[in-house]
């Protein structure tokens, strides 16, 4: 992160965006030219070698992508589903293999066999309509999936009639700021993106710090494999979100909203560019909006495919163009964020939570929930339950309601439950009775809630080869900054891989110290995660790893925080 | 009471703000806590996070790993930096950069002058446990650079060269490209460093903690024997270097990181272009001319030769048929000696530097509106600043750590005002550029000030306390013509009115002028209108803001303070008043001359009559650097005696009656002072080349040889005498001076001066001047004959006449003048790009390779004259600054054709 280039890039901030020109660029060929880089950079008084940095980042604009066609998704549903090989396959004989890229994930982890064409994502049923789709007869992809509240329904409930709404927020225009960020701390609203920090005190910050110019930036980069309900948000309840954004924008005083959206939704981009102009159409973006003296513009980005740009202070580098590497704090971006600026960042759902807290009040919402997960959280359960799908239940719903009543079971025979994406817990069935779904529960059983995604690991699928997909992911998509993910991912997946394939056996102990230095030293949350499945896995599945162990001994106890 | 925090459950003193390595190393030494990513020149980046320990916050006893580099001090914090959990994660760390490091550190060029060797040692590696991966050890090496290297393969990725060339340098040339364990340096597009746009500073070599990015002399400095801290003489920004030495050989430079003015920076002259220094072409023994041949003589026959010419001379002709021109690349010391020995043992006031041909005007000028010619404010007060303006120069090529600071600061937001005919590359980041006609800056400033008196913008409080003459200068400005400054400057008025307001405006807004104000028919006036600027803006006195030269070469301004100039002596008292006279006798010892000394064009002036019959010039290559090289010829062809103290041969060499091998700064010791008025020590690093003297010594020993009891030359001995003298010196030992050096004015106590005029002036209130703008008599005259418009640059490699840089690998670079023309105007010529042209004036016409650029409007051309091969004051003109002198560099009237 160099703050030379968020200033510089700042100069035109997000009317001309640097990231976007850079991703303009690539849409010609899926990789910038090295003479349209030098002009770019010129226009922003920037050098070249820093576009190119940026440029070679992400996957869809990196020199590797050139020529790419089709995208099969290989995210860890997807993966243990085992649909991909065979759809490579059939793709394959449509299309040259040099063709054929990879994402992860498309968020199709409800029927998984999912691929990416042409900006459409296709799964489930599709892959038996592969000619058809290739020559552009097919340009449907719409998936369907169960969306259900099993309590209160904040988030699943159809959004109002906008005159209601314009008349709320015509209210909250004339509410000042104070009392709206009153009613936000009182909700206990905690962030849904997985770490759980309490939006009000980051609201606080944003509103306190100095400075005329302040942005709201929504994460919806959701980018762990097995999540979709940030999805369904930004495609069914777009209006949710960015309604919440201009709550936000209004409280701490922001002019501009930025909807980071994953390149990975290219429905999610459209609903959200669409939604938007919506908005603009009803004076609820803009200038003077209602006739108020507040102006707040939305502004959408869209992604090029980076995993660590969910990390904060990765996605606000993006948006600025520059290399999405993680930055150390303090500064917060709450600060010193997007172009230097105060800027609240916040995951898709929790800000869709707040026009229900502007209008039910904090209290309402504190109600729900259980402890200090307050409000409900949205579910994603992944094609290993009967009834896959996206449902909203309070905090505190016991897991076990949620496979039995909600994913009505498994479908197939499954060891694990891997819930809040790659760097959350390993769940052993068996375990499923202790947990009840918040924050604190999770943590105090030594998992992590993260964002509530559900996969289910089937029986048949080796824990050794899942752990070793783990250390893929992560090396895949480590930003390449802080030194224990950068090597201890590549070296993780090469122990497993040895392990699995070779005359090899781990030494426990050095696993051990490969986990404990990538947990303790890691910068950002990818690296310093990514031991606690591997924790797990070790600890319940034991029996069946030993075998890639060294006198049978892998080390691990169950982690308890 | 203070506040604590505990390391290893002991007590210690925390400072508001600082980093847990910061507390820790400084309470228990540099090396406590082992850093890779770490530098102290850059940001925290938290990458390698071997500097990671263990704490505890009170009340909530729960241990938690964190990188001290960016985790910041809390109170009662319990540190760990050593506990068994923190030692075992450093190891691993250790362990794994290994997987990926060539584990040949026995034959690496960097063996044992090696971050990462000296760390790995220190966490106690004993093995890499993990079986042979991917990795990157075979990374091909580049070595296209004439001294910038790559071997990648020994990278880690701390990305210390990319944020060095960021974060200090400014020039992102470098970048991490690709991602994750593929992430990898680049340089420019993923090019060699030959080919990209690397401007060679060389803060990624010092940077990095192996042998990745290095140059081509930093491997040798492990077989330094010596280090020497001394100071830079290519520009005045006064970098310290620290020289790596064995025995006489000039091993490698680095910049110390302690360095109050370069932090750890410099540029590539400083930092290697070092090797002339014992170049071939060096000079070692005397010569006299006999025959019409340069003999080389003794060191006996030499002085014994000058002393009886000069005596005869004197007695023919009087002292004042002498003159000498003393030099701002030497030491104060030196300067001090060479004004003495003219005044006091020749019995002239015809002493003057090459101060004349720059910033005589700045002295003037800012004598005249403040009382002192000097800098009013610090180069560090950048930091400070909300606004700069930038007049007549080009600090990222010619004071390029300046440059880099000021372009540093307007990356982060700052506004930055450049009035500039050429498009900078600090113009490129401005966001107000006028780009005005060469020669009309006088008629900017004016429809600066009047936009700013129109618009209500002066400090009127300050004018009322602080200034004399304001209603009548208000009303001056009111009456001007605006049309008329606008048409002649060709500057919209709006864009002017737009920077008025931004300066006016800005709480504190700071100036920065070179020559590209001074070199100026109307120069002196320019300097002057700039001190209005800041005077009727309040912008003078404070931290962040003033009037601010910046400095050509290394001592311009300890030349003028040592008195190189006809009309003062040093301390800048008047010779034409007796009770200074009086003053300088008491010290001399012997009567001062009264009447009035040549300034450097009257001494050519009066050579070419006849009146001047003998010159001495130490180390100035007059012939090509001198404007009208024709005119110059001839004066010194006109001389009866003309002797040369010099490193090389140069042009000026050719009508030398006799040479003086000096040594160079490398050889000697003494003070710079350096554009912000910080004088510095400059240390011998190895011994006079064998044949040569230092400047100083050579002085001395003419003085003795002349009859005048002059002790060997020795700066700390010399010094005392100048604190004497000087009352800013006042408080100045050699001691004293210390590594960083104090500014003057340094009072009897040793406390130095960082910004001037806080509550008065020396002259009691500013004075304001007006002066309206005036066409030079050069386009005046000459324009309807030659339309083209020729402006004089700098390029970042060379130095002036590049005698020295021309000698060393800058010479790979750069190795020729070139003529910058607008496209507009090549079209129109039918002129491409690298071709040669005739380029003419009414003094006559050289021949120049064009580049094509846009860096210059249509109807201006720009050039350099570092090199003899094209010559180019062969047409610039004998205009000069009505004031001071100063010759008119900026402003020639050409014609440019294609050459067949």
């Amino acid at each position: 992160m160099s703050k030379n280039l968020s200033h510089l890039s700042g100069r035109k901030g997000l009317t001309d965006n640097l990231f976007e020109r850079i991703g303009e660029l690539a849409a010609k060929t899926g990789s910038p030219s090295k003479e349209d880089l030098t002009k770019l950079a010129e226009e922003f008084l920037i050098r070249p070698a820093s576009l190119y940095g940026t440029a070679s980042f992400y996957d869809f604009t990196r020199p590797e992508n050139k020529g790419k066609k089709v995208y099969v998704c290989n995210g860890s549903s997807c993966l243990v589903a085992g649909t991909q090989d065979e759809l490579k396959k059939s793709i394959g004989t449509h299309i040259d293999t040099t063709e054929i890229g990879e994402m992860c994930c498309l968020g199709r982890c409800h029927e998984n066999g999912a691929f990416h064409y042409e900006g459409h994502n296709y799964s489930g049923k599709s892959a038996a309509q592969l000619a058809g789709i290739i020559e552009r007869e097919i340009q449907d992809g719409t998936d369907t999936y169960t969306v259900e509240a099993m309590g209160a329904e904040i988030l699943t409930t159809p959004f109002p009639a906008w005159e209601e709404v314009t008349a709320q927020l015509r209210n909250l225009l004339q509410t000042p700021r104070e009392t709206i960020l009153d009613s936000i701390r009182q909700s206990g609203l905690r962030g849904r993106g997985g770490a759980g920090f309490p939006i009000g005190i980051k609201m606080q910050t944003c509103l306190e710090a100095a400075g005329d110019l302040k942005f709201v930036v929504c994460n919806a980069d959701e980018g762990d494999p097995g999540s979709f309900s940030d999805r369904y948000i930004l495609e069914q309840r777009p209006e949710w979100l960015l309604i919440g954004m201009l709550i936000a924008g209004y409280t701490i005083g922001a002019q501009a909203g930025v909807v980071y959206v994953r390149a990975e939704y290219p429905a999610s981009i459209q609903t959200i560019r669409k939604t938007i102009a919506i908005l603009e159409a009803k004076n609820l973006a803009g200038q003077h909006i209602l006739g108020s003296d507040f102006h707040f513009q939305f502004k959408l980005i869209e992604a090029k495919g980076a995993y660590v740009c969910g990390e904060e202070t990765a996605l606000l580098a993006s948006i600025e163009g520059q290399r999405p590497e993680v930055r150390v704090r303090p500064p917060f971006p709450a600060t010193e964020g997007l172009f230097g600026k105060p800027t609240l960042v916040n995951n898709v759902e929790t800000l869709a939570n707040l026009y229900y807290i502007l209008t039910h009040g904090g209290d309402a919402f504190a109600k729900l929930g259980r402890g200090r997960s307050t409000g409900t959280k949205l579910v994603s359960l992944d094609s290993s339950f009967r009834r896959p799908g996206v449902y909203e239940v309070d905090m505190g719903t016991p897991l076990q309601d949620v496979v039995e009543k909600l994913g009505q079971g498994f479908s197939r025979p499954t060891k694990a439950l891997h819930i809040g994406g790659p760097l959350g817990g390993l769940v052993p069935v068996h375990k499923i009775a202790d947990l009840t779904l918040d924050f604190e529960s999770f943590a105090q059983q030594g998992f992590l809630l993260g964002h509530a995604s559900v996969v289910g690991v089937p029986e048949d699928y080796p824990m050794v080869a899942y752990l070793e997909h783990l250390f893929e992911f992560t090396a895949h998509e480590s930003c390449g900054k802080c030194f224990p993910c950068r090597l201890g991912s590549v070296r993780g997946q090469e122990l497993l891989h040895k392990a699995q394939h070779e005359d090899y056996t781990i030494d426990p102990e050095l696993f051990h110290d490969l986990l404990t230095t990538m947990e303790k030293g890691s910068l950002c949350a990818l690296g310093g995660g990514i031991p606690l499945p591997m924790r797990n896995a070790l600890a319940y599945f034991q029996d069946e790893l030993r075998a890639y162990f060294k006198e049978n001994q892998p080390v691990s106890t169950p982690k308890k925080v | 009471m203070n506040k604590i925090a505990y390391i290893n459950n002991k007590a210690f003193e925390i400072k508001e703000g600082e980093t847990i390595l910061t507390f820790i190393r400084r309470h228990l030494g540099q090396n406590y806590v082992p850093t890779l990513c770490d530098a102290p020149n850059l940001e925290p980046f938290g990458s390698c996070r071997m500097c990671s320990v263990e704490v505890a916050r009170p009340g909530n006893g729960a241990l938690k790993t964190v990188a001290s580099c960016h985790t910041p001090i809390e109170e009662n914090l319990q540190i760990y930096p050593d506990s068994e959990s923190v030692q075992h994660l450093r190891k691993n760390i250790m362990e794994l950069i290994l997987t990926d490091h060539p584990l040949d550190c026995l034959t690496c060029e960097a063996n044992g002058d090696c971050e990462l060797q000296d760390v790995a040692a220190q966490v106690g590696i004993r093995k890499v446990r993990y079986p042979e991966g991917r990795n990157h050890l075979d990374r091909p090496m580049d070595e296209s650079h004439s001294y910038m290297r790559t071997d990648l393969s020994k990278c880690i990725n701390c990305s210390k060269c990319v944020r060095a060339c960021d974060e200090v340098q400014g020039e992102f040339v470098l970048s991490m490209a690709g991602r994750g364990f593929d992430s990898h340096i680049i340089k420019g597009l993923d090019t060699s460093f030959a080919d990209s746009y690397c401007v060679s500073c060389g803060a990624c070599a010092q940077a990095c903690p192996t042998a990745a990015i290095t140059d081509i002399y930093q491997s040798a400095a492990k077989h330094a024997t010596d280090h020497t801290r001394t100071v830079c003489t290519y520009c005045g920004v006064g970098c310290n270097l620290e020289v790596a030495s064995h025995g006489d050989s000039i091993l490698s430079i680095t910049a110390p990181y302690d360095a109050e003015v370069n932090q750890g920076h410099t540029c590539l002259k400083g930092r290697y272009a070092f090797r002339f220094y014992n170049h071939p072409d060096r000079l070692r023994a005397p010569m006299i001319r006999k025959n019409g041949k340069l003999e080389e003589v003794s060191w006996d026959e030499v002085y014994d030769f000058i002393a009886e010419k000069l005596n005869t001379i004197k007695s023919n002709y009087g002292p004042d048929a002498i003159a000498g021109i003393s030099s701002a690349r030497c030491t104060n010391e030196e300067n001090y000696l060479m004004q003495k020995f003219i005044r006091a043992v020749v019995g002239t006031n015809n002493i003057d530097g090459c101060a004349r041909v720059c910033h005589s005007p700045t002295a003037l000028g800012m004598q005249r509106t403040f009382g002192t010619g000097a800098a009013t404010n610090s180069i560090d007060d950048l930091k400070d600043t909300d606004c700069i303006m930038l007049i007549g120069a080009n600090p990222t090529a010619a004071h390029p750590v300046t440059g880099a600071k000021i372009k540093q600061q307007i990356m982060k937001g700052k506004t930055l005002i450049v009035i500039d005919p050429r498009r900078t590359d600090l113009a490129k980041m401005a966001q107000h550029h006028l780009q005005l006609k060469p020669g009309t800056n006088v008629a900017v400033m004016n429809l600066m000030l009047y936009y700013i008196l129109v618009e209500g913008l002066e400090d009127k409080k300050f004018i009322e306390s602080r200034l004399d003459g304001y209603e009548e200068f208000r009303q001056q400005i009111l009456n001007l013509d605006i049309a008329r400054l606008e048409r002649e400057c060709g500057v919209d008025r709006n864009l002017v009115r737009d920077a008025a307001r931004a300066y006016a405006t800005a709480p504190r807004a700071m100036s920065f002028h070179g020559l590209g104000v001074t070199e100026h028919y109307q120069g002196t006036y320019g300097v002057m209108l700039i001190a209005d600027l800041a005077m009727v803006t309040g912008n003078i006195g404070r931290r962040g803001v003033g009037v601010n030269p910046l400095r050509g070469q290394n001592n311009v301004q300890g030349a003028a303070d040592m008195g190189v100039q006809p009309h003062q002596g040093p301390g800048y008292f008047d010779m034409h008043n007796e009770g200074y006279r009086h003053m300088y006798e008491e010290v001399y010892g012997v009567p001062m001359p009264e009447r009035p000394g040549l300034k450097i064009p009257e001494m050519f002036e009066a050579a070419r009559q006849g009146k001047l019959k003998a010159l001495w010039i130490m180390g100035e290559d007059v012939v090509q650097t001198e404007p009208n090289t024709h005119a110059v010829r001839e004066a010194l062809k006109s001389l009866d005696l003309f002797i040369l103290q010099e490193l090389f041969l140069s042009d000026t060499a050719n009508y030398a009656d006799v040479i003086l091998p000096a040594s160079s700064f490398f050889e000697k010791s003494g003070t710079f002072t350096n554009g912000e008025r910080r004088v510095q020590r400059v240390n011998r690093v190895v011994d006079p080349l064998p044949g040569t003297k230092p400047d100083g010594q050579i002085v001395v020993d003419i003085m003795n040889r002349m009859g005048y009891p002059q002790p060997e030359y020795d700066a700390a001995e010399m010094l005392k005498e100048i604190a004497q003298i000087v009352p800013f010196f006042k408080g100045i030992t050699w001691e004293r001076l210390g590594e960083n050096g104090l500014q003057w004015p340094v009072a009897e106590d040793g406390t130095d001066t960082q910004i001037l005029h806080t509550e008065s002036f020396k002259i009691g209130k500013g004075r304001l001047y007006f002066v309206d703008y005036e066409e030079s008599t050069e386009t005046r005259e000459n324009g309807a004959a030659f339309p083209y418009i020729l402006t004089t640059n700098r390029e970042l490699e060379h130095y002036n006449s590049g005698s020295m840089t021309r000698r060393t690998n800058d010479a790979l670079i750069r190795g020729e003048d070139f003529l910058y023309m607008n496209p507009e105007d090549a079209a129109e010529k039918g002129i491409r790009d690298g071709e040669k042209v005739k380029l003419s004036s009414p003094r006559g016409s050289v021949s120049i390779r064009v580049k094509v650029s846009e860096v210059v409007k249509p109807g201006v051309l720009s050039s350099t004259f570092h090199f003899p091969e094209v010559m180019l004051n062969e047409i610039t003109s004998s205009v000069h600054d009505t004031q001071a002198k100063c010759p008119e560099y900026k402003v020639v009237a050409v014609d440019v054709a294609r050459e067949n």
